[in-house]
């Protein structure tokens, strides 16, 4: 980690795609279950 | 500043989630008018028994398929224990407790209500569909808690 720092461009090519993929893989997790939640309280009305 | 491709994305992303969040809330409750309860129904917890409409506990008619189910909580129970409501009818259930905090909650509904001693409670409701309702308390009273449960029936 340090020597990609000290390299300077280390940022502009750095591989972000597993970060990605499981900020959107517990986005869509939250979503799902608000939404889950929120058709069960309609069901319940 | 430099902010990488796929950053930009998921901030985009919570971003605009927590605008989408803001306005779902803005609009139920300055357009739609949904408030929190306003708590300022106060009640003697000492003279239930002789508080209208608590001093006769039970369903009452109030206007063409609309009704006031007025219930009082105890240790370890709930008057009236059993009630029966024709279907499709209105229900505006009111309900306060004599004693210490009960829960109100009518499993398979959305009617789930803290029972607290000097306020009086409510929640309206259409029962729409025949059959047998449990009422329990959610809210640990005491030795007794776990036996403390009432029915509702609609009946067509």
């Amino acid at each position: 980690m340090a020597n990609e720092k000290i390299k300077g461009k280390a940022t502009e090519n750095s591989n972000l795609k597993g970060t990605l993929a499981s900020v959107f893989l517990l986005g869509f997790f939250l979503i799902f279950t608000w939404v889950s939640v929120y058709f069960l309280f309609l069901e319940r009305l | 500043m430099h902010i990488h491709k796929y950053e930009k994305i998921w901030l985009i992303f919570g971003i605009g989630s927590l605008f989408i969040f803001l306005t779902i809330v803005g609009v139920s409750a300055f357009a739609k008018g949904n408030q929190p309860p306003s708590g300022l129904t106060t009640i003697d917890p000492e003279k239930v028994d002789q508080t209208p409409p608590f001093n006769k506990p039970g369903l009452v008619k109030t206007g063409d398929n609309e009704y006031q189910l007025n219930m009082v909580a105890s240790a370890f129970s709930y008057t009236p224990a059993q009630v029966e409501i024709p279907k499709g009818a209105k229900v505006t259930i009111n309900v306060t407790t004599k004693d210490v905090i009960h829960g109100f909650e009518v499993v398979g509904t959305n009617i789930n209500m803290m029972v607290e001693p000097g306020y009086v409670n409510s929640f309206t409701k259409t029962f729409d569909k025949t059959g047998e309702y449990t009422i329990l308390c959610n809210e640990y009273c005491g030795a007794g808690h776990h036996m403390m449960t009432a029915r509702i029936k609609v009946v067509d």
